[in-house]
């Protein structure tokens, strides 16, 4: 699987090495970039969806019940993409995150049920467990050489085990103390629309979400530690020779991954304020989807506002088809949710301007000969021909 | 006695070369034909040919068995029976020899396309068996394999399916990575198939093997052929002699390095994989160069001092400081740089801006103020792509863009703006242009006026002498010459690595 859609957009190539760039700058494809058909098809999206259900679905454009509504629901996506995100950027695959923010759920529900204690010592025990998970996904990958798509599969099941261990199913409902609530629930944000009577409010726990967002942002573009993380995922072997800690990359990106997800629980906790068995992991195809999606918007790998992007694009898409098609939702949304994903991939794949040539080009070879294989050459790319060495 | 394959004629340019030159060759049936030549000397370029991977310039003309052949044509050599066994032998390591052998030649299959893995095991066990190799064992995955079970197993794929004896196998390089014992295993299997007929290339840097194994070889040099002679009526010095030829001496007027009184490098009885032992120091403000034949253990000696690869004991000093085994962030920190030998696998995050990659050995360097500064990355990396004259279209773009050439001067520039002490480069020049080479030389000797000790390693014999203070001539997994001085000639240096395979092979 690989994560980076298409490298940086570049139409003027050094001259001096025909033989490892292919051009692929088809005619049709410049004004696609020109406008930003391909880094921004999700803006153009999210817009050609206010404008088209905004003046067909009379209950569109309406803040209460639906723009606030996935606004605030879809930070739970938001997060739990970003807890992919994150691993991701190393090429560390984390498939526990579902069943993590399930964790971290269950166990807020749990103490506030059950216990004396406040309902916020509840919320750290569950994030604290979910650090330890990550903890233990990190140690399974880097110490025990688990692939991480294995390892976080296989975590995935022992913590829905613990689960059941810790609630022997049902849901759990008004658990919650009213100042827990309010922590997360009260809105910081609230002004009156001025051409209705709508009254915009936007919950806490939305702005911590962004908080979130923003920090893992800035880690990842504006700091060492997120350099080296994209360079881990870029070239392991070439990053570690240069002196980068791989394995702490990896480690340290499982744990903040189940980190995140834990904190999605959270928000979970505030804005539902029950835990039923079916939280968590059947959020993973939408919060992974998002971070692919994502990958092909602005950058051209997976980035922090392209994930957002992508969620709200789906979020906001799957609303609209909802009030147009209400009783075919159900077939619908994850039909738009595959078919959204693959289309936004191809065409920020189609843009890939420059395309490193496949070919093992001579350096590879511990003894190497003036006898470059020549760029026209027919087997060029058949390594079954491997190069001789003298 | 028969001649089984007759080229004649055969050149092969590319831009700016002439790789083979009228090349003629005969090989007899039941005969094994040596080729044997320099780094460069056309050789592979002949096997490539041979095996259709190279398109021969017009006017060649090849038989193979009496019947016209068409070079530059896999499938028609692949028909006629060629077979080819190289270096890397294309085996899947976690498969077993059963998997292995039916995967190159098909598999058995009975009705309704169901695999008879019966038929198919007996077919490997026997092949292998007409080989001398009667005891592998074949159902356990390769990699548990004996070196020379392996290469039998790549053999008996090769041979499966040959109906009568009317044909070529191609050995290219094939005991490079076997050690001795097993080297006589594969003899035994070569002796085998040459009894029933089966004429024998074998290409080999290892004069020794060529005088135990071949009957005939072909000297190539600079992409002519210097002579075809029966190996009775050579010797060892004669065949050296025929290889190198006598070329014209570089002489330069190197700076004479500074002797410091702490080494910059010191290497204390390093051990593993084909390197048995090494001790090596280079001084401050010394190039000190590495040659060695492929398997003579200098493809690892690069690895193991930087950590890249783990070496089994032995100590590595930077400048006083004793760094771990397998641990480059040490290394680095100890003031160890290092450009790896293979820049697509182990140099480059090929996706990443050629800024990213030239600063990644020391991000923090931008890090203040609670931000990354991008700005003085950017012009960090304008100052270098200046310096090492990189031909780029900008900072932002992905270095898997840039030319071979330029690639590896973004690598030098990541080194180099460490300011290292040390300074360790493995087949620097290695697929890059004249010119680019020219100016990495440059940058080798300025780090060396700086102040680094620099330590280079290269099959590249004519680039050793002009960068090194002194060569350290690799033989059979350890140092045995060192040369300096008006006795550094290419020559020289080439033929002490060719000298004494046999005293030191084990």
């Amino acid at each position: 699987m690989t994560t980076t859609i298409n490298a940086e957009p570049n139409e003027d190539v050094p001259e001096e090495s025909p033989d490892e760039i292919e051009r692929h700058s088809a005619p049709s494809a410049s004004w696609v970039h020109r406008i930003g058909l391909d880094r921004f098809s999700g803006l153009y999206l999210l817009a050609a969806f206010f404008i088209f259900f905004g003046i067909t679905e009379n209950n569109f454009l309406v803040w209460n019940g639906s723009i606030e509504f996935v606004l605030t629901e879809k930070v739970i996506v938001v997060l739990l993409a970003l807890a992919f995100l994150v691993p991701l950027t190393t090429q560390t695959f984390d498939l526990s995150i579902g069943a993590t923010m399930a964790l971290s759920l269950v166990i807020v529900n749990k103490v506030a049920l059950e216990t004396d204690l406040p309902d916020g010592v509840g919320a750290l025990l569950g994030m604290l467990a979910c650090l330890v998970i990550g903890a233990l996904n990190g140690f399974i990958v880097v110490k025990l050489r688990v692939n991480s798509f294995i390892a976080t599969l296989g975590m995935s099941q022992v913590i829905a085990a613990i689960i059941r261990r810790i609630h022997d199913g049902g849901n759990i409902t008004n658990a919650f103390g009213e100042s827990y609530i309010n922590f997360g629930k009260s809105s910081l944000f609230s002004f009156k629309w001025p051409w209705s009577d709508t009254q915009i409010e936007l919950p806490y726990y939305f702005f911590f979400g962004l908080i979130v967002a923003t920090i893992i942002w800035y880690v990842l573009e504006h700091t060492p530690v997120g350099r080296k993380m994209f360079a881990t995922g870029g070239n392991a072997e070439a990053a570690r020779l240069s002196g980068v800690k791989t394995d702490r990359m990896a480690w340290g990106s499982l744990i903040a991954s189940a980190g995140i997800a834990g904190f999605a629980g959270l928000i979970y906790s505030w804005k539902f304020a029950v835990y039923t068995s079916s939280v968590g992991p059947p959020l993973l195809f939408t919060a992974v989807g998002a971070v692919f999606f994502g990958a092909s918007q602005l950058k051209g790998r997976p980035n922090v506002w392209g994930t957002i992007i992508a969620v709200y694009v789906l979020a906001f898409g799957i609303k609209g088809i909802g009030l147009r098609y209400p009783s075919e939702i159900d077939w619908m949304q994850p039909m738009f949710e595959g078919l959204t994903l693959i289309v936004a991939v191809a065409v920020a794949s189609r843009q890939a301007v420059v395309k490193v040539n496949r070919r093992r080009t001579t350096d590879s070879g511990s003894d190497s000969t003036p006898e470059q294989p020549s760029p026209t050459n027919k087997l060029t790319d058949d390594t079954a021909v491997a190069e001789p060495t003298v | 006695m028969s001649k089984l394959l007759v080229v004649r004629d055969l050149t092969k340019s590319f831009p700016g070369q002439v790789a083979l030159d009228e090349f003629d060759i005969e090989i007899e049936a039941g005969r094994t034909h040596a080729l044997v030549g320099q780094n460069g000397s056309g050789k592979s370029t002949f096997i490539k040919i041979l095996a259709g991977y190279h398109e021969p310039d017009p006017g060649s003309s090849a038989r193979l068995a009496g019947h016209d052949l068409r070079l530059g044509d896999g499938e028609a050599a692949k028909d006629a029976g060629v077979r080819f066994v190289h270096q890397d032998l294309g085996l899947v390591d976690t498969l077993n020899a059963v998997e292995n052998i039916s995967m190159g030649v098909g598999y058995t299959t009975g009705r309704f396309g169901r695999i008879n893995w019966q038929a198919d095991r007996r077919r490997a066990v026997d092949g292998l068996a007409a080989l001398g190799f009667t005891d592998v064992p074949v159902d356990v995955p390769i990699a548990a394999l004996a070196p020379s079970e392996k290469t039998a197993v790549a053999l008996a794929r090769a041979l499966d399916g040959w109906e009568d004896n009317a044909h070529l196998l191609v050995l290219d390089e094939p005991t490079a990575s076997l050690p001795g014992a097993d080297v006589e295993r594969l003899f035994r299997a070569i002796r085998l198939l040459k009894e029933r007929g089966v004429a024998i290339l074998y290409v080999s840097h290892h004069l020794d093997e060529v005088f135990e194994i071949a009957d005939d070889v072909t000297v190539l040099r600079d992409g002519v052929r210097v002579t075809t002679e029966s190996t009775s009526d050579l010797d060892h010095e004669r065949l050296i002699e025929l290889m190198i030829g006598h070329r014209l001496e570089h002489v330069d007027h190197r700076s004479v390095a500074r002797v410091g009184e702490t080494a910059g490098l010191a290497v204390e009885s390093i051990r593993g994989g084909t390197i048995a032992d090494l001790d090596l120091v280079v001084q401050p403000g010394e190039v000190v160069g590495v040659a060695g034949i492929t398997g003579s253990g200098r493809e690892l000696v690069a690895p193991f001092i930087t950590g890249q690869a783990p070496s089994e004991s032995g100590n590595v000093v930077v400048c006083g400081t004793s760094i771990p085994n397998y641990d480059p962030h040490a290394a680095i920190s100890a003031g160890m740089a290092f450009v790896p030998a293979d820049r697509a696998t182990h140099g480059i995050i090929p996706l990443e801006s050629v800024t990213h990659n030239l600063t990644l050995a020391d991000v923090d360097r931008n890090w203040r103020g609670g931000r990354l500064r991008h700005r003085d990355e950017r012009a960090e990396c304008l100052e270098w792509i200046d310096r090492l004259q990189i031909k780029t279209a900008g900072t932002g773009v992905p270095i898997a863009a840039l030319s071979g050439g330029n690639q590896q001067k973004v690598l030098f520039g990541r080194s180099l703006r460490l300011t290292p002490s040390v300074l360790v480069l493995d087949e620097p020049t290695s697929g890059i242009d004249v010119k680019a080479k020219d100016q990495i030389l440059q940058l080798i000797d300025q780090a060396a006026g700086d102040g680094a000790a620099v330590l280079v390693v290269s099959t590249d014999t004519d680039e050793l002498v002009q960068a090194a203070h002194r060569i350290l001539i690799m033989v059979g997994g350890t140092i045995v010459a060192e040369l300096s001085g008006a006795d550094m000639t290419t020559e020289n240096v080439e033929r002490a690595q060719l000298q004494s395979t046999k005293a030191t092979t084990s």
